[in-house]
């Protein structure tokens, strides 16, 4: 009989996307991965700890889990402040605890479980990149993680802490990863990690690793995920003009006032991010911008707030992810004074939601008219859905021989203005 | 797979001596322990059996066969005040080293280096020109009162300039943001700046509006 697993994952998308990679180990395996809510022989839940209430919301899903009538395996893994640690070890209801570390071995520990074999999870091997490839079950673009952890050490992040110091994965393993995904049928990669322009293995940096990956063979498109504006520099800019180089990056800035950016300890300010945002224009005046923004972060006044809803209308940023500071213990900004007021920073978060808003319309306008090759991710009712190049979403009037993971090329001719705005295309080839 | 692993927390550190330097400030002598460091990083220092950890710029110099820390104790603080109670022998948790806020080593036989530190913040300083004492640079150090000029004569005479903001006994009265408009750096000069993050903050908008290259100028903050 088919044993059945269900997964849950808080937090980042580094989580997420070991979740899915473990969880298509397991279905690969003879698994049947369920939902959460579903019965299930085990429960794994990947962890996160970047806020107190990340904290509190993995505690509820392993207590679900945990008092269970039918006393499945519960399985924790990830990222744990020392304190919530200390809770679940005593939570004899769990059968195993997992740091990032030996993550990657999780499949190895739950199948000797059940084959009667017995492994230790001392006996896994400590390897933050060792996990498998993603189905095309979860996603049309395979992530490929080239490093893991962070030393920046922003005051308000706890991740250095529970993620560790940075660590890159060899270039050689970066290559076969993406070899063998390509060969799988995946059609676009993502370049996944906590800090990834920290990329360092062997006097090879960030630009050096994607250029090599760009000269690469295969046919794939490249896209690069959330990044730091701190290390990027010439070199990677000339790079974004390749034909397999997505147009669209993900820059953090988090606040636009150089005051808060020093008290957040992030390693760039405003003049250098601006000039890195004109050097990027300046290659390619459409290349679509999104960001994260922090609101409310200790010390935030009223002007500072107001240069942060500056940049984000002058730069334009087509997709803002914007979140209101929450304490974090452990971390610098946890003891700083001057916290703000949360209705405070509910009205600033709702300031840069109507800007996001604003410039996601707008930056649609500019690329109609345009051709986009679009990877379809869901077909529903006749109609097709997913990304192009530059990372707008596009649906379109899809015919019978559309299938999912396919690239479709079309003209982009309309914008549908609603909460989740996207754009309308016309097929124009296969 | 050889993966560069750069943090280490380490238990066998012991406290050789408690330097008092003011009665509030105080160097925090502890043994070496093969902790591997560039001028201007800093470690997490904590006490066992206590989770908190604190960040501390290391004050020594990276050839020297023991590690010091300067730390000013907090009157509403917590960690900066059990360190100071430490007596020889007793055990320190150390992390790191951290942090990017080094020198190029192919700048400091060829460049002019200019120092603004507000407090402790001068503690990455002593430890650039601990390792690198042949190095160019003037070191502009804001105190409150002249007493607080620790250890100055680790520096030349002639590359320190105090700047005492609450007496009129340092080398220039007023806060260290008063001396840019009126100093000739050289253009071409690399600055480094440590403290409190208010002064960091005034002292590079102050260089960049003097026309310094934002390039140039290099930031560590400690609260
Ligand atoms: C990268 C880095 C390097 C640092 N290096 C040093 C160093 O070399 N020497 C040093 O003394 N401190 C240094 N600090 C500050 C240090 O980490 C602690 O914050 C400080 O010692 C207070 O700790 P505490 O537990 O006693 O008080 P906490 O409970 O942590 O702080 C109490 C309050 O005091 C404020 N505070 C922190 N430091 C000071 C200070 N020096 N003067 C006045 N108020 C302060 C904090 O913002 C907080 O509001 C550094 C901080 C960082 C981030
Ligand atoms: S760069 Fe800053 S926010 Fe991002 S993981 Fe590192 S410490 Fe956290």
């Amino acid at each position: 009989m088919k044993r059945t697993i269900a997964f849950k994952t808080l937090g980042c998308r580094l989580n997420q996307y070991e979740t899915e990679a473990l969880a298509s180990q397991f279905s690969r395996n003879e698994y049947d991965v369920v939902e959460f809510e579903k019965p299930a022989d085990v429960y794994v839940v990947n962890a996160c700890t970047v806020t107190n209430q990340s904290d509190q919301k993995t505690r509820t899903f392993v207590n679900h889990a945990s008092k269970l009538k039918h006393k499945p395996m519960v399985v924790v893994m990830g990222c744990m402040s020392p304190e919530q640690q200390k809770i679940f070890s005593d939570n004899s209801a769990i059968t195993y605890l997992i740091d990032n570390e030996k993550k990657s071995g999780v499949f190895q520990l739950i199948d000797a479980h059940f084959k009667g074999e017995l492994v230790e999870k001392e006996q896994l091997t400590a390897d933050r990149f060792n996990y498998e490839l993603t189905d095309p079950l979860f996603h049309t673009r395979s992530f490929i993680k080239i490093q893991d952890g962070c030393d920046n050490f922003c005051t308000y992040c706890i991740i250095p802490m529970v993620r560790g110091m940075a660590v890159s994965r060899p270039v050689d393993e970066i290559m076969d990863n993406i070899r063998q995904a390509v060969s799988n049928g995946y059609k676009e990669i993502v370049i996944t990690g906590v800090n990834i322009s920290r990329y360092y293995y062997e006097d090879v940096h960030f630009e050096d690793l994607i250029e090599q990956i760009l000269n690469m063979p295969e046919d794939f498109r490249l896209r690069i995920s959330s990044m730091e504006p701190d290390e990027l520099n010439d070199k990677f800019i000339s790079l974004m003009s390749h034909p397999k180089f997505c147009p669209h990056l993900h820059l953090c800035i988090q606040s636009g006032s150089d005051r808060i950016l020093i008290k957040m300890n992030r390693m760039y300010t405003m003049p250098t991010y601006l000039k890195l945002v004109e050097k990027i224009k300046q290659a390619n005046p459409l290349f679509n911008l999104t960001t994260d923004i922090m609101v409310g972060f200790p010390g935030e006044n009223g002007a500072d707030f107001e240069e942060t809803a500056k940049v984000a209308r002058e730069v334009g940023f087509s997709h803002i992810h914007t979140f209101k500071y929450s304490k974090r213990t452990g971390t610098r900004a946890d003891r700083m004074p001057e916290q703000v007021p949360e209705p405070v920073k509910s009205q600033r978060s709702e300031v840069i939601r109507k800007i996001a808003e604003e410039n996601r319309i707008a930056y649609f306008h500019k690329l109609l008219g345009m051709e986009q090759t679009i990877l379809v991710e869901k077909i529903k009712n006749g109609r097709a859905q997913g990304y192009g190049e530059y990372y707008v979403p596009v649906k379109f009037a899809a015919s019978n021989n559309v299938k999912e993971n396919d690239l479709i090329k079309v003209k982009l001719t309309g914008i549908e203005e609603c909460e989740d705005a996207f754009m309308i295309g016309e097929v124009i080839g296969f | 797979m050889d993966l560069k692993e750069q943090t280490v927390t380490k238990v066998d550190f012991k406290v050789q001596e408690v330097r008092l330097l003011t009665p509030s400030t105080y160097v925090l002598r502890f043994n070496r322990n093969n902790l591997s460091f560039k001028a201007g990083q800093y470690i997490r220092v904590g006490i066992p059996g206590n989770r908190q950890r604190r960040e501390y710029s290391i004050y020594s110099g990276e050839n020297d066969d023991f590690m010091e820390i300067l730390v000013k104790e907090v009157i509403e603080g917590d960690i900066s005040k059990k360190l100071k109670r430490m007596k020889e022998g007793d055990s320190l948790i150390v992390e790191g080293p951290f942090g990017f806020f080094n020198l190029n080593p192919t700048d400091v036989p060829t460049r002019k280096f200019y120092f603004f530190a507000s407090g402790t913040g001068i503690s990455p300083f002593h430890s650039y020109v601990k390792s690198y004492p042949a190095m160019n640079y003037t070191l502009i150090h804001g105190i409150k009162f002249i007493e607080e000029t620790y250890e100055k004569e680790h520096y030349e005479d002639k590359r320190y300039i105090s700047c005492t903001s609450r007496d009129e006994k340092g080398d220039f009265s007023g806060r260290v943001t008063k001396i840019i408009p009126i100093y000739p750096f050289e253009d071409d000069a690399l600055f480094y700046l440590c403290g409190n993050s208010d002064m960091v903050y005034d002292v590079y908008n102050l260089l960049a509006d003097r026309g310094v290259s934002t390039d140039n100028i290099f930031t560590e903050v400690y609260f």
